[in-house]
């Protein structure tokens, strides 16, 4: 076992918490404990998945895996007892959690409010699961706390007394989120309510982070906040620059609630610094950004999780104690890295069959990183459910039909029925965009063509299937299932068009692909990343001043998007403008580490600026990304081979090119055959 | 004190509650479900006990009886509330060959998954059901194997009457087993 790093690690979870909306506050002096945490540790982006829906986000962040791999594949899933759906639960998670991994290597462990904790599993410390804070009717009306909320169940009556009804948030409570209050007619408009519910969740699960710091031993505790992700769904619209089509008496009433829950949370940050004190290992993150600016979405689609459109791709991370650097900003942490780090805190390997790694810029002196095949694989208890009671979804439901048919179990109503059938359609479509965003489009086809297929009036599963056939290669079906997206609403036209000119531009039909992409600009100007590849078409073209002029454009409209950075990348590399290439190689990195190109220019920037070392550095991280990337492999032979460089590396190298012509013949071959 | 009979659908839980009324205790029922070929003696049933993971509060009608609860709808009782469950143990693939039957018998088709696969699901069902008892010192539980039960009626209508705290006749109890009934293996 390898040594242990930290004393204790605190986990908090600020779900959708942005720097965009951060930075100004920090710098007006508004968020103290934050600004002290920064200051006295590292802070960062944190790059996150996609689909970006918080149930699978934070079992990602709690496992170190896709989503493919832990099961949870969206908001709902059927509900086998009622016959309709319920919120996903802790037994719907196929694989450990870090407080399971704890729990069965002894450390005291504990859990709070975490996505799909409900029920709560029986680790070596108190879970409190994510149903606990929600209030279940008026103040005035017994509010029992269900079942499995609690674990321990003998501290169930204590927790209930932590937690808070929105019908106890006073006025004055309300004030400091919106300052003019009693101008509000609360009968007509119902956001202040709506503030006070977020308020009293907030400070609920507050409560029971704070009463297991006071009261309990503890190694590790995970405390998970979902206020600022609701703040930001009530209150970003009103939040200043004022949005166009927002009316000025509303924006006036509300332009302060999700700067007063940033700063409410940061006074609550201060109180667990100081409950957990100096010797504890802080790490503070979101699952993804929020949008708060110019790219706020002008319209919430009407579709399962449409909310989910005003989340930014980029959360934030900060990380605090002794060790770690301090005042120090650190790039390319993802979400799936944080398990990793954290077991490599407690002195214990990382599962090889986690997909994140040890975010070892924190540390000041890197740890050596132990490794072991899976934690799936290590028997005995770890305080998970019982696998018997980890029954799927689609499982559920067949008990519960035959339940139904033999008459023991109420069928239920149509609602009911269309909203299991809507749940399933819903995971199986997530699950599909797991595997094409982690580019295995191969395995999301069959799911989306079913559901696509069956469903022809969603076309959003059409788009994506025709996504997923271009991620492929198989440009021929993916333009047949564009042909069924003509009626298809403005914005999915607009992917379609865009889609069309990337089919254009794989064909090498570049004239072509710029009046698609034009087309799509005119549905929707703001459509990510268009720029992007109207700039990619020009750079292939060797138009490389238009093509700068469409990167420039596409970085006005987000100044954070990694493609537009990498881009300039290549147009500064393009232009012998080398110190600047690296900087822009460096931001786009950072901004989303899984950038092969992104790490590959960053390694030509350096290159000819002569920092081998670093240079090779960024062909290896290209490399670790993207295996048979055959260019950063003649780089990294070419670095190797100069006078002092390691000579049996350039050899492995050279080995590796050959390998790879040889299987590009056979391949040729076997195409002509 | 609520005491309640549990198990699978075709478990043996109608002629459990059957039992019981014939020892004393009150059957919490409606008589609503008629007796018929698959169950010829009645089944014992209370029909609003399917609403109970909607209004679990209707529980409460039954303080000092005795109700079927079906093992799905075991999970959805409210907690504030004391229990005695009586919960019949059978093997699935007789449960699974008794359900099929009866579906077939209801309504002309056989069930929609196949035997192997509702095999499958209700033993994850059925381990869940138990995991999520066992996990719940509070509720006292008595497992009753429907084939010995039917077997050895009078020793286990003195065990299941030990278990309520005694008072029940037990001979009338075990009267009311009857071996014919045992079939669908």
């Amino acid at each position: 076992m390898a040594d242990r790093l930290a004393k204790r690690v605190l986990l908090i979870g600020w779900d959708a918490a942005d720097w965009k909306v951060i930075t100004p506050l920090l710098d007006a002096g508004k968020m103290p404990a934050l600004e002290f945490f920064i200051n006295h540790g590292v802070m960062g982006n944190l790059a996150t998945l996609r689909p970006i829906l918080s149930p699978m986000l934070w079992n990602s962040i709690a496992t170190g895996k896709y989503p493919d791999k832990h099961g949870i594949w969206g908001f709902t899933e059927p509900d086998p007892h009622s016959g309709g759906v319920r919120l996903v639960t802790s037994t719907s998670r196929k694989v450990k959690a870090i407080w399971n991994i704890l729990t069965q290597k002894g450390f005291k462990t504990h859990q709070v409010g975490w996505f799909a904790s409900h029920p709560a599993e029986p680790i070596h410390g108190i879970s409190v699961s994510d149903h606990f804070q929600v209030a279940t009717g008026p103040v005035n009306e017994p509010w029992p706390m269900a079942a499995g909320t609690v674990h321990p169940e003998s501290l169930a009556e204590t927790f209930a007394k932590l937690r808070m009804h929105p019908g106890e948030v006073t006025a004055d409570m309300l004030l400091p989120f919106i300052p003019r209050l009693n101008e509000i007619d609360l009968e007509k408009d119902k956001r202040p309510n709506i503030a006070a519910k977020n308020l009293a969740e907030t400070a609920g699960i507050h409560n029971a982070a704070t009463w297991i710091l006071e009261n309990q031993e503890w190694d590790f505790l995970a405390a998970y906040y979902i206020g600022i992700d609701h703040f930001s769904h009530g209150f970003a619209n009103f939040h200043p620059p004022k949005l166009e089509g927002v009316p000025d008496e509303m924006f006036e009433l509300y332009r302060e609630v999700l700067e007063g829950a940033y700063r409410f949370h940061d006074l609550l940050l201060a109180r667990l610094l100081e409950l957990a004190g100096p010797e504890t290992t802080f790490i503070l993150m979101s699952d993804h950004g929020f949008h708060s600016d110019h790219l706020r979405p002008r319209a919430i689609p009407k579709e399962p999780a449409g909310p989910a459109i005003q989340h930014r791709p980029t959360g934030v991370f900060a990380m605090m104690g002794p060790g770690i650097r301090q005042d120090q900003r650190i790039y390319g942490a993802r979400l799936l890295d944080i398990t990793p780090t954290i077991l490599t805190l407690f002195g214990l390997p990382v599962g090889e069959d986690m997909d994140g790694k040890v975010l070892l810029q924190v540390f000041e002196e890197p740890p050596a990183v132990e490794k072991i095949s899976s934690w799936e694989e290590v028997p005995g208890p770890c305080g998970m459910h019982p696998e018997d009671m980890r029954v799927d979804a689609e499982t559920s439901k067949a008990v519960l039909d035959q339940f139904i048919a033999l008459g023991y179990v109420e069928a239920p109503d149509e609602n009911k029925q269309k909203a299991v059938a809507v749940s399933l359609r819903e995971q199986k479509y997530n699950l599909g965009r797991v595997y094409l965003y982690s580019r295995r489009a191969v395995q999301a086809i069959p799911l989306l063509k079913e559901i696509a297929e069956g469903n022809p009036e969603e076309k959003r599963y059409a788009v994506h299937l025709a996504l997923s056939y271009s991620q492929c290669g198989r440009h021929k079906e993916a333009r047949a299932v564009l042909e069924s997206l003509t009626s298809a609403r403005e914005d999915q036209r607009a992917l379609a068009d865009w889609l069309r000119g990337e089919f254009h531009f794989a064909e090498d039909n570049p004239e072509a692909a710029l009046e698609a992409l034009g087309r799509a600009e005119q549905l929707d100007p703001l459509l990510p990343d268009l720029h992007i590849r109207i700039g990619q078409t020009h750079f292939r073209k060797r138009r490389i001043a238009e093509a700068e002029r469409a990167f420039l454009k596409a970085l006005a409209a987000d100044p954070d998007s990694p493609l537009a950075h990498m881009w300039m990348a290549r147009v500064s590399l393009q232009q012998k403008r080398n110190r600047e290439a690296a900087e822009e190689a460096l931001t786009a990195v950072g901004l989303e580490h899984d950038l092969p190109i992104g790490h590959f220019c960053l390694g030509i920037a350096l290159a000819r600026l002569r920092h081998f070392q670093r240079a090779i550095q960024a062909f290896e991280t290209a490399l670790s990304l993207a295996p048979r990337f055959e260019l950063a492999h003649r780089w990294l032979l070419r670095l190797h081979s100069l006078p002092g460089g390691d000579r049996k590396r350039a050899r492995q190298h050279a080995a590796w090119l050959a390998e790879f012509g040889r299987d590009d013949r056979k391949a040729a071959k076997a195409r002509t055959s | 004190m609520i005491t309640v009979v549990s198990g699978l659908p075709r478990s043996g839980t109608s002629l459990t509650m059957r039992m019981l009324a014939a020892g004393g205790l009150t059957p919490l029922t409606d008589g609503l479900r008629l007796a018929n070929e698959d169950n010829p003696r009645g089944y014992y049933e209370w029909e609003p006990i399917k609403q109970l993971p909607a209004n679990p509060a209707l529980i409460a009608q039954a303080e000092g009886k005795v109700v079927k609860v079906i093992s799905s709808l075991l999970l959805s009782l409210p907690l504030n509330y004391e229990y005695r469950v009586v919960f019949l143990r059978r093997p699935i693939s007789q449960v699974v060959a008794s359900q099929a039957a009866m579906i077939l018998r209801e309504t002309g088709s056989p069930p929609k998954l196949g035997a192997a696969a509702m095999q499958s699901a209700l033993e994850a069902h059925l381990h869940g059901v138990v995991s999520w008892l066992r996990a719940r010192p509070s509720i006292a539980v008595h497992w009753v194997d429907y084939a010995a039960l039917v077997g050895r009626p009078l020793d286990h209508a003195r065990a299941i009457a030990a278990f309520l705290g005694g008072g029940l006749d037990v001979n009338a109890m075990a009267g009311q087993a009857d071996a014919s009934l045992h079939r669908n293996r």
